[in-house]
């Protein structure tokens, strides 16, 4: 059975994070939260984290659960807690959600359900990072796994900040109230999160996917490795630039408590640009000269981090950082991670669904082709879509026009359900011609519940 | 008692970029006793040779123009078909502790495929082997689902990084 190489839950992460993207932006499109409500609004703090937790990390981390096997070629250990992880995770962000919803005065209880979410969240996260960083502990880590070991180091540190400003929302840990959280923390609480841990990790497992599916040449490159150092430094600086503003102030050396951001910056900036060369890189040395769907969208995810790269450059030269910085997140959250999350998932779903199928008969029976599972010609479209809605919802939110912003998200909802639809339609084998949609012995995936082992010998009388 | 031969023209399925190898492995299968098969090729079948030559059958081809080539296998004296013929010997060195395991009767080159396309050929290639019989494929990088499934058919295999950065696997058909 093949079943052994198929993360057993990792569907469900998958059906989980795209109900909560599809979520996100029917509110955005009733025009709940930022830009109608200001940035640090209850609101805007649920649909901030319904994108980053509900969608982009629960995508992460099933993502993760199946490719980590194969970046290091160890199968997953501890594998019984990817299920409790998940559970954890979602319980503990209905309690953020539910938390916010409280602070915004849509319901009382006399519970603090921040500080539930903020236990629930970081245990979550946590069994991941035990799950995940077990299965890549034992040393010689190929460069994509390193990008993947530092991102899971960030999630820590992001949901541990998170948990600490959860239980300060809640009053307690009256002591830390005199720390400015909200100017020191809250930015390396997002930089970790959306640079560290969602960011980063797509890096490294862009490394190994891209040439995986393109037939590029994949060895391990000077150039890689500097990008990794780059983002090392980068964040490393983020994290430490309270303290070592602090460690400076004490050193009489006041002049110079600014330039650790800035530093981080460079350090970032350097390390967006060597990428995108090794992307051109992967794309002009390809064995394959059709390029599929998936690696096409991805394009335009790779053109958004370019464009926040130089969006972040332009903000920072005329000094409207603070003012656009949602237009900023936007363009990153939607542009780059999503686009480049739900281009991914076009290839990852019918892969992993041809596994399920058909591995058992594999070499045994004519099977179909995994790009027989799909049907690019209609696909496309949508992904084309989805980037021109994320484009103009993020000039919309630059030129401060609410409206205009409603309407682009009404686009990039119609393409994301759309693409959603596709991935349904590849799961159920309906775009395969019926008389070799199901070869005898071939096993009808379910769409997203995995199959109890209730085959397996194991489950045999003996 | 002879038969006309069978004939089977894979070179449309070439042409669009397939795999005709379980067509070519069904034609085997559907052969009657002395009877030959006939094959239409893009190319000249090399690692089919020594495939349908473990199974007794002989080779002869022949270029017929514009690069297509016309295979014949036929069954050698005493072949009654697509049988397993190979001598049980092969399979002696299982459980010994110093096993030699035999010359691959295959080599596959699977580099320039895409996933899980390397799997699957490789997967035909074991397949088509009898007990005993090895295998060699090039494969672009280390399989981790393929060492999963072979191990869960109970087939044995011993492969290795190559400074080239591919991976080369022998299997032995279990």
């Amino acid at each position: 059975m093949m079943g052994t190489a198929l993360s057993r839950w990792t569907m469900s992460y998958f059906t989980a994070a795209l109900v909560f993207l599809v979520a996100a932006q029917v509110l955005m499109v009733a025009g709940y939260g930022f830009p109608a409500v200001a940035a640090q609004a209850p609101e805007t703090l649920v649909l901030v984290h319904m994108v980053t937790i509900g969608w982009l990390s629960l995508l992460m981390c099933g993502a993760l659960f199946q490719f980590v096997p194969v970046l290091v070629a160890r199968p997953l250990r501890w594998e019984r807690l990817v299920l409790p992880a998940l559970i954890c995770l979602l319980a503990g962000l209905a309690l953020l959600l539910a938390g916010f919803l409280q602070l915004a005065g849509v319901f009382e209880t006399g519970i603090s359900l921040l500080a539930l979410a903020g236990t629930l969240l970081p245990a979550g996260f946590l069994m991941v990072a035990g799950v995940l960083g077990a299965s890549l502990w034992g040393g010689g880590l190929p460069l994509p796994a390193r990008f993947v070991a530092v991102g899971l180091t960030c999630v820590l540190v992001t949901a541990l900040l998170g948990g600490l400003f959860a239980l300060l929302l809640s009053g307690f840990l009256p002591a830390l109230a005199e720390i400015d959280f909200r100017t020191q923390a809250l930015p390396v609480h997002i930089a970790m999160g959306l640079g560290g841990w969602l960011s980063f990790t797509a890096l490294g497992v862009s490394y190994r996917l891209l040439p995986m599916f393109m037939l590029s040449p994949d060895r391990e490159r000077a150039s890689s490795r500097a990008v990794w150092w780059g983002g090392v430094a980068a964040l490393a600086l983020t994290a430490l630039a309270s303290p070592i503003a602090a460690l400076v102030e004490k050193a009489g050396l006041r002049e110079a408590t600014n330039q650790t951001p800035l530093l981080a910056v460079v350090f970032g900036m350097a390390c967006v640009i060597i990428y995108g060369f090794d992307l051109g890189f992967f794309y002009r040395h390809r064995k394959r000269r059709t390029i599929e769907l998936n690696s096409r969208a991805a394009q335009g995810a790779f053109f958004a981090l370019a464009l926040s790269g130089l969006l972040l450059l332009a903000l920072l030269e005329t000094g409207t950082l603070e003012r656009h910085l949602g237009a900023l997140l936007y363009l990153v959250a939607f542009g780059w991670l999503t686009g480049l999350g739900l281009s991914q998932l076009y290839k990852i779903v019918p892969f992993l669904t041809w596994l399920e199928c058909f591995g058992p008969v594999m070499g045994k029976k004519p099977t179909p082709r995994v790009q027989d599972l799909v049907m690019e010609r209609r696909a496309w479209i949508w992904f084309a879509l989805y980037f021109l809605g994320v484009l103009a919802g993020t000039e919309a939110l630059l030129v401060d026009l609410p409206d205009l912003f409603r309407a682009a998200a009404v686009a990039t909802l119609l393409a994301t359900l759309a693409i959603v639809v596709e991935l349904v339609l590849a799961r159920r084998l309906c775009n395969v011609p019926e008389n070799n949609r199901l070869p005898e012995g071939a096993l009808r995936p379910r769409l997203f519940l995995p199959r109890l082992p209730l085959n397996s010998d194991k489950w045999r009388p003996q | 008692m002879t038969h006309p031969d069978y004939e089977l023209d894979v070179r449309q399925i070439l042409r669009e970029g397939g795999e005709p190898f379980t067509a070519i492995m069904e034609a085997v299968a559907a052969l009657v006793p002395g009877q030959r098969l006939r094959l239409l090729a893009t190319f000249k079948p090399i690692p089919l040779f020594h495939v349908l030559g473990s199974r007794g059958f002989e080779p002869s081809a022949r270029e017929i123009g514009s690069g297509d080539w016309e295979v014949t296998f036929t069954p050698a004296a005493g072949q009654s078909s697509g049988a397993v013929t190979e001598p049980k010997s092969a399979a002696d060195g299982i459980g010994a502790a110093n096993e030699t395991w035999s010359t691959p009767v295959v080599e596959l080159d699977n580099r320039d495929l895409e996933p899980p396309e390397p799997m699957v050929r490789t997967l035909e290639g074991v397949e088509a082997l009898s007990p005993g019989q090895t295998l060699a494929a090039l494969l672009p990088r280390e399989p981790v689902f393929l060492l999963e499934e072979l191990e869960a058919r109970g087939h044995r295999w011993r492969g290795a990084l190559r400074p080239e950065g591919d991976y080369r696997i022998v299997i032995r058909r279990g």
